[in-house]
């Protein structure tokens, strides 16, 4: 593990051991110093990324690169969102104190996934972050928090297994587990062990065939642990160790080729899939599921063309991703808190009582279906790019069209939840209060800056990957 | 050398069969998260053999140790989720979990 950057993973893990002893007395402790202990992991990275002197230096002075620096960003900025919105919707039952706890421990495992520089530490990281999720998920009373979290147990779990049996097939062949001296030969069991790893990641991170356990976990979740485990949890599990076995296998050469080729197959199947599974769609926050992982399939297609473009493009979506996705499953939280429901046949007409929920919403899905200049644009135009220029021409193509289907369906949504008359029994329903809106609105104003001032969000991680 | 590997990887697959196949068939919630454990066994036993193999013991070792505990978390979690599981449903029958639909 990258020594130097430790402390992002330690300090969460020490706040979760805290905040059970010192919220015992005072409940309102724990809200804060969660909120606190995130709040100054976020400054402080942003001090190290946006200081003057690390940039011009092209952050020499450090051993990693920009992929881990804007992952941890990116962690720690869903992650405050997420929990500033828990603490002031009320809609996390605190009283058994346990969901600041959790999320601080799945903070510091990401942390520690994103800072791993060999597959068994990704490894152990990942199932750290499995079990904070399966008790996040199923942390509300009721039934569908259950199913979610059994489904996304039963479904994942063979996955580990996979990737330990790539692991030792790793071993066999060349006796370390590291990712850049991995890359220094390469052999049959090589494959076969990448290609093990790389079927066990795509399982992690709900890739076509294996996508079943995604909306069930999503859908069954309290609001704001799906905002958080569709914002990064499962990005962090799954794509982010593709993304990465991407960058080694780019070293290999024409043999391994065949393993990135299945896998951007996998990419566009699943783009189209779930792009036309979210068209039929009753329940938002199942809509929302599916959304994300139509846009799983285009990170993976991205990262798979193993062009710098398609791997930088894949990285951006990632974060905007994060950024968009938030955005919606918080604000179909606030919808969820003043309506009641979230099947969208019961809503109409909300845009005179919700404003800034209609407007945060309208501007993260226009960025979801790539309308410029809003950062999902830049993104999603850096995968065709790099889709079109390494001869995947007809994938270039679908993908370009499957964006518009992406547009089609948020319309539908924003249709049915925000325009039109208002129905007679939502004439009551209330604007969020400000602080709710708050990470909504934030999270849009990150949307239209790094669309806006986008050549230097390029030239920042151009310079660095 | 080689007889050992090759039974040693075939064994493997046919427990990791058997896991998958009891975690195919049954309804039981515990036969499916004890199909899970035979899945991981399999896991296991790769890791052993590849250890063997490359002559790297210690670090083989270090590994499966690591491993082991990974999986009792794991697997405590499943069964805190199988008894919440019951005293929602009454049932710990795997067609039940069938709500969200689409």
């Amino acid at each position: 593990m990258t020594t130097e950057l430790l402390s992002y993973s330690l300090i969460p893990l020490l706040s979760a051991l805290a905040i059970p002893f010192l919220g015992r007395k005072n409940r309102k402790i724990t809200e804060i110093l969660a909120n606190v202990t995130l709040l100054a992991g976020l400054a402080n990275l942003a001090y190290m990324i946006f200081h003057p002197m690390n940039r011009n230096s092209g952050y020499a002075v450090f051993s990693f690169d920009g992929l881990t620096m804007s992952m941890l960003f990116t962690i720690y900025l869903v992650a405050i969102c997420c929990v500033f919105f828990a603490s002031v919707s009320g809609m996390v039952k605190s009283e058994k104190n346990s969901f600041y706890p959790l999320v601080m421990i799945s903070v510091s495992a990401m942390s520690s996934m994103v800072l791993a520089k060999d597959f068994f530490t990704l490894y152990i990281f990942m199932e750290a972050l499995a079990v904070t999720s399966f008790a996040l998920i199923a942390s509300e009373e009721g039934t569908l928090g259950i199913e979610g979290a059994i489904k996304y147990l039963l479904l994942t779990f063979p996955a580990s297994a996979l990737i330990i049996i790539g692991i030792s097939l790793m071993l066999l062949a060349g006796g370390s587990l590291r990712f850049d001296i991995m890359s220094q030969s390469f052999s049959t069991a090589h494959f076969a062990a990448l290609a093990f790893i790389t079927l066990g990641f795509a399982i992690k991170a709900g890739l076509f065939p294996f996508h079943f356990w995604t909306p069930d976990a999503y859908q069954g979740a309290p609001a704001a642990v799906s905002a958080y485990l569709a914002g990064v949890v499962t990005k962090i599990s799954g794509m982010y160790a593709l993304v990465k076995i991407c960058m080694a296998v780019r070293l290999f050469g024409e043999n391994a080729h065949a393993i990135s080729s299945s896998l951007l197959l996998a990419g566009v199947i699943t783009l189209v899939f779930a792009s036309i599974a979210a068209l039929t769609q009753k329940d938002m926050k199942r809509m929302l599921a599916f959304s994300s992982i139509s846009q799983m399939g285009y990170i993976a297609a991205g990262a798979a063309t193993l062009n710098p473009i398609g791997i930088l493009g894949a990285i951006l979506h990632i974060f905007n991703h994060a950024t968009f996705k938030t955005v919606l499953f918080l604000n179909s939280a606030s919808i969820e808190k003043s309506v009641g429901t979230t099947d969208m046949r019961k809503m109409g007409g909300l845009e005179k009582n919700m404003p800034f929920t209609s407007w945060t919403s309208i501007i993260a899905l226009f960025s979801t279906a790539g309308v410029p200049p809003l950062s999902g644009f830049w993104s999603k135009l850096l995968i065709i790019i790099s889709l079109w220029i390494t001869g995947f021409k007809f994938a270039a193509v679908v993908a370009l069209i499957f964006s518009i289907v992406t547009l089609a369906y948020f319309m539908t949504m924003q249709k049915k939840v925000f325009f039109g008359k208002p129905k007679e029994e939502l004439k009551e329903a209330k604007e969020a209060s400000p602080s709710m809106l708050a990470p909504a609105v934030l999270m849009s104003l990150i949307i239209v800056f790094s669309g806006i001032f986008f050549p230097y969000v390029f030239d920042f991680l151009e310079k660095t990957l | 050398m080689t007889s050992t590997f090759s039974m040693d990887w075939l064994f493997a697959a046919i427990i990791f069969f058997i896991g998958a196949y009891c975690m195919a068939v049954s309804r039981n919630l515990i036969k499916q998260l004890i199909g899970l454990e035979i899945i991981s066994k399999a896991a296991l036993i790769a890791l052993i053999s590849a250890g063997a193999l490359s002559g790297n013991t210690n670090l083989a070792q270090a590994l499966i140790i690591t491993v082991i505990l990974v999986e009792a978390v794991i697997v405590a979690t499943g069964l805190a989720l199988l008894v919440k599981a019951y005293k929602v449903n009454g049932a710990i029958d795997i067609k039940k979990l069938n709500n969200m639909r689409g």
